[in-house]
């Protein structure tokens, strides 16, 4: 029955098949390195460059994506080097700012209000998505949350906000709490988003898993994290009154040369032009144009209004 | 090799062939399974490695953007910390410089150009220390289009090269006590197969040594049957397996065959006997029997025929009437054997066989009948031949028997008739001779007349002998004595003629019952025949020999002439046949003398050339004849008492 003719050729292709099965290894790349030859690794140091430095209100890679395509734009039409800095914290950035670490920062009105004081000057404003050059703050909750339908609803109810020093994250909200003559203390609790950076994003998550009643945040925010959750769940229950946008303000003893090129450069950006539209669109914004210090005098007003003490250090904290 | 192999024990080839092939599959297993496992093993620690890399680099993002080296050193020696097998991590930024990275007494050189991301994935090569190998994945972090730097690292293969090694050991020592138990298995099978197949070889030798069947065991009876035993085998088989069964059916077989066997030799015997029997009938008949094939060619012949034809039985078989005889016979032979496988119809004929030199014409009662085969056809022709030509010759003696009677009634009758004017013719002759003058010349045709005329008497005489119509007188005489008076009658007018006369007579003295006149008349015919017979000189020996133990007296007349040929010996003694020219003799000489001595209750025989032993006895120069002898026996008289003694 078994013919050694036939049983073994079977054998031998058998063996040689198991062979050349141990023998193809995947294609490995193999590089020599010899590790005893060493060498002291030194911190790089940075190349002198004008920083800039977006107010961490979200993850420094939002910030980086949101704001890499605006600097290299306003490096190749300026001929300056610009470089992107990313202080972990509102405080940071504003410590930077007085440090002269940060040349061009771009805050929310209520840091550069705080900036302003150590000589920072605004010399840009940008236009909101919305197309306006305001923006607002907004008390959201979960559209399945009955127990918060109006703003005093919010009462006892715990809060979460995205920073002290936020504008739109907290400080406009808690301003038209105290107009509507709710204290700090009347909410269960208030909280802030932890960590650096993403803390807006961060706020709505809370909320959005229920771990908070309800949160602040500035405009425009659910559309950030449309991809992230179903804003459809989410229920605007107040917003405030719009102040003027975020700010680009140039630190104190920054050359004049410097911030004109610049201005002239994001003044010229133009969403008709679809490159540009673009980096602005990437950016989070729909243009930028001239501004000047008193454009945020609404906002000083606000903080003196309800005494809001916006230095590091007694965040949140009333006067 | 195949030789040595051949020669293994089956048992031993059982196990060798167990152990190769559990021997060779956990081989091709083991090497497919560590294979698979390696492969799966490194591919894992690939994708781990990958993970690790992608989640470092996703982590580091954030810090490199800062430049926040401690949390960039802190995350790379945690990750080193909290994995064994990890030998370094590292991160470099766009410019690939070191920002972090795990090593503490400076970084390798070479080790930042040994492993290049490309696009956004994360590239792996086998980095080889000399010491060891080591897994190197390089993670690169993209924001945007831009590359922030790259995450590298360095995976340990050792410890997949210690699990590896410890698959391999587990497999081989499970291959190994895998092999062990195949073969103490396939050992306690092969002592099963091989003895069952050992008892089968018994059977197989049994058979061999013509015991076929089971052999017996002592208690049971030697002497049982082979049809009991195979009974008794097929209604009680052993179970078994197939070996077993082709054990029984081995048995069944060897006593199916023995039981054959036993009837084939009975049947043997019983064939053996009746051949021979046969082969006795056939071989003791005196006629020449034969069988032809459908080829005409000799199948089978008894020994009679065998001995006619000059060979023995196993020459002639397979030859044709062509190879045995003169193609004028074989072609007459062969033809009505033809006729008789064509026709099927019987020959039965008589056939005269032509004289030879050695014998002379011999007569043939010949039949030839058709064989039957099976279906009814004809397979062969049976032929039987019986020499008849004894029986022809006493035929032919009735036949000449009743002729010469009917020939001495008439020559008889007529020489009765004739007598009597004969003697009247002869009566007036010597009348009218008396009267005449013998000077007369009528007295002399007168005398010839006469003359004529008692030949003619002598001649009527011999007719009336012939027919013994003249009743002989028998008295008690000496037969030697009778031989002597006529040889001493015609020994002068034989020396004449040159012929000696020698006698050797039996000095006893046989007394005959005879007529002596009758019987000179025959000694005297005989020695005038033989005289005839030669030619010039010659020698007649005449011998008389006594038997009384056949109470006979036997006279031998041998002559030196020219003899008789052999084809006419027995035609001598008819009547009228003469070898002698017309008017020298009449032929009844010899009949006469046939007829004389029969009356006489004797016999007379003749034989030509004489037979050797008597011419060296008569010492015969060698130019003589071939020589006759005759031979005449006569029964002896009542001897008295004294001749006897």
């Amino acid at each position: 029955m078994f013919k050694l003719r036939y049983t073994l050729p079977a054998i031998l292709l058998l063996a040689g098949a198991a062979i050349y099965f141990f023998g193809s290894q995947p294609a490995e790349k193999i590089v020599r390195v010899d590790m005893s030859l060493r060498e002291e690794v030194r911190v790089p140091e940075p190349r002198p460059a004008i920083t800039y430095a977006y107010l961490p209100q979200y993850s420094h890679r939002v910030s980086y994506l949101r704001h890499s395509k605006l600097i290299d734009y306003l490096s190749r039409e300026s001929g300056f080097t610009i470089r992107q800095v990313f202080p972990d914290t509102f405080e940071e950035h504003r410590r930077m700012v007085e440090d002269g670490e940060i040349d061009i920062s771009f805050s929310n009105p209520m840091t550069y209000v705080s900036i302003a004081k150590s000589g920072a000057r605004a010399f840009a404003r940008i236009i909101e998505p919305s197309g306006s050059p305001t923006f607002r703050g907004q008390i959201i909750t979960r559209k399945d949350n009955r127990a918060i339908t109006r703003l005093k609803d919010c009462i006892g109810k715990t809060w979460i906000a995205v920073d002290p020093l936020s504008a739109g994250g907290y400080l406009f909200p808690l301003g038209l709490f105290l107009k509507n003559g709710i204290k700090e203390s009347d909410f269960k609790e208030i909280s802030f988003a932890p960590g650096p950076g993403g803390k807006q994003e961060k706020a709505v998550l809370a909320v959005y898993a229920g771990k908070y009643d309800f949160a602040s945040i500035r405009e425009g925010t659910l559309n950030v994290v449309r991809d992230k959750i179903n804003i459809d769940k989410i229920r605007i229950v107040a917003e405030t009154e719009p102040f003027p946008g975020w700010v680009y303000a140039a630190r104190k003893g920054l050359s004049d040369n410097v911030v004109n090129k610049i201005k002239y450069c994001m003044f010229r950006m133009s969403m008709g032009d679809p490159k540009q539209a673009a980096i602005l669109y990437q950016a989070g914004m729909r243009g930028i144009i001239p501004a000047e210090d008193s454009d945020y005098d609404p906002v000083r007003r606000l903080t003196e209004e309800l005494g809001l003490n916006i230095d590091y250090g007694q965040q949140g904290g009333l006067k | 090799m195949i030789e040595i192999f051949s020669r293994l024990r089956f048992r031993t080839k059982i196990n060798l062939g167990l152990t190769l092939i559990v021997a060779f599959t956990s081989l091709i297993i083991a090497i497919f399974v560590i294979r698979m496992s390696s492969d799966a093993l490194i591919e894992q620690s690939r994708k781990r490695g990958e993970v690790l890399a992608g989640n470092l680099a996703l982590r580091a993002e954030n810090p490199l953007l800062s430049v926040d080296l401690l949390n960039l050193g802190s995350m790379v020696n945690e990750l080193k910390k909290a994995d064994d097998e990890i030998v370094y991590a590292f991160i470099m930024d766009d410019q690939n410089r070191v920002l972090a990275n795990t090593f503490s007494d400076g970084f390798p050189v070479q080790l930042k150009e040994a492993n290049q991301s490309e696009n956004n994935k994360i590239n792996i090569v086998t980095i080889d220390t000399g010491k060891k190998r080591i897994f190197d994945f390089a993670a690169p972090i993209f924001l945007s289009d831009k590359k922030l730097g790259t995450v590298r690292i360095g995976l340990s293969r050792a410890g997949i090269q210690s699990v590896v090694q410890n698959l391999i050991f587990a497999i081989f020592a499970l291959t190994g006590a895998v092999l062990l138990l195949a073969v103490l298995l396939s050992t306690q099978f092969a002592r099963h197969l091989t003895f069952r197949l050992g008892s089968l070889q018994k059977h197989a030798e049994d058979i061999v040594a013509t015991h076929l069947g089971p052999s017996l065991r002592k208690e049971e009876a030697k002497d049982e049957k082979f049809t009991d035993r195979f009974k008794r085998a097929i209604t009680h088989p052993p179970k078994g397996d197939e070996i077993q069964e082709l054990n029984n059916t081995f048995d069944a077989m060897g006593m199916s065959l023995a039981c054959h066997i036993e009837d084939l030799q009975i049947t043997e015997a019983d064939l053996t006997r009746q051949k021979e029997l046969l082969k006795t009938i056939i071989n003791v008949s005196p006629d020449f029997v034969s069988l032809l094939g459908p080829q005409l060619t000799y199948l089978a012949v008894n020994k009679s025929y065998a001995e006619h034809l000059g060979r023995t039985e196993e020459e002639i078989i397979g030859l044709t009437d062509e190879e045995l005889y003169p193609s004028e016979t074989a072609a007459a032979r062969m033809e009505e054997a033809r006729m008789v496988l064509k026709s099927g119809r019987t020959v039965n004929k008589e056939t005269r066989e032509p004289e030879t030199d050695e014998f002379s014409a011999r007569w043939f009662h010949t039949i030839r009948v058709p064989v039957h085969g099976q279906n009814n056809n004809i397979i062969g022709v049976l032929s039987t031949s019986r020499e008849i030509t004894e029986l022809k010759g006493y035929q032919a003696q009735l036949i000449q028997s009743q002729k010469m009677e009917s020939i001495g009634k008439l020559a008889g009758g007529v020489a009765h008739e004739i007598n009597t004017p004969l003697g009247i013719i002869l009566g007036y002759a010597q009348l009218l001779q008396e009267d005449l003058n013998p000077d007369e010349q009528i007295s002399k045709d007168i005398e010839i007349i006469e003359k004529q005329a008692r030949v003619c008497r002598k001649i009527v005489a011999d007719l009336l002998g012939f027919s013994r119509q003249n009743e002989s007188e028998k008295i008690t005489m000496c037969f030697n004595n009778s031989i002597l008076e006529v040889v001493q009658l015609v020994s002068h007018t034989f020396k004449l003629e040159q012929v000696e006369i020698s006698t050797e007579l039996d000095d006893r003295f046989p007394i005959i019952h005879g007529d002596p006149e009758k019987l000179k008349q025959v000694w005297l015919n005989l020695l005038s025949n033989a005289l005839e017979a030669i030619d010039e000189k010659g020698r007649i020996h005449i011998s008389t020999q006594l038997d009384t133990n056949s109470m006979t007296i036997t006279a031998i007349f041998a002559d030196t002439g020219h003899g008789v040929e052999a084809k006419n010996i027995n035609a001598i003694f008819d009547p009228f046949y003469s070898t002698k020219p017309v008017g020298k003799g009449t032929g009844l000489g010899l009949s006469v003398s046939f007829g004389i001595i029969k009356d006489h209750g004797g016999t007379i025989k003749a034989a030509s050339p004489l037979p050797r032993p008597l011419r060296r006895t008569l010492n015969l120069p060698e130019n003589a004849g071939p020589g006759t002898l005759f031979e005449v026996t006569l029964p002896l008289d009542d001897l008295s008492e004294e001749e006897q003694a």
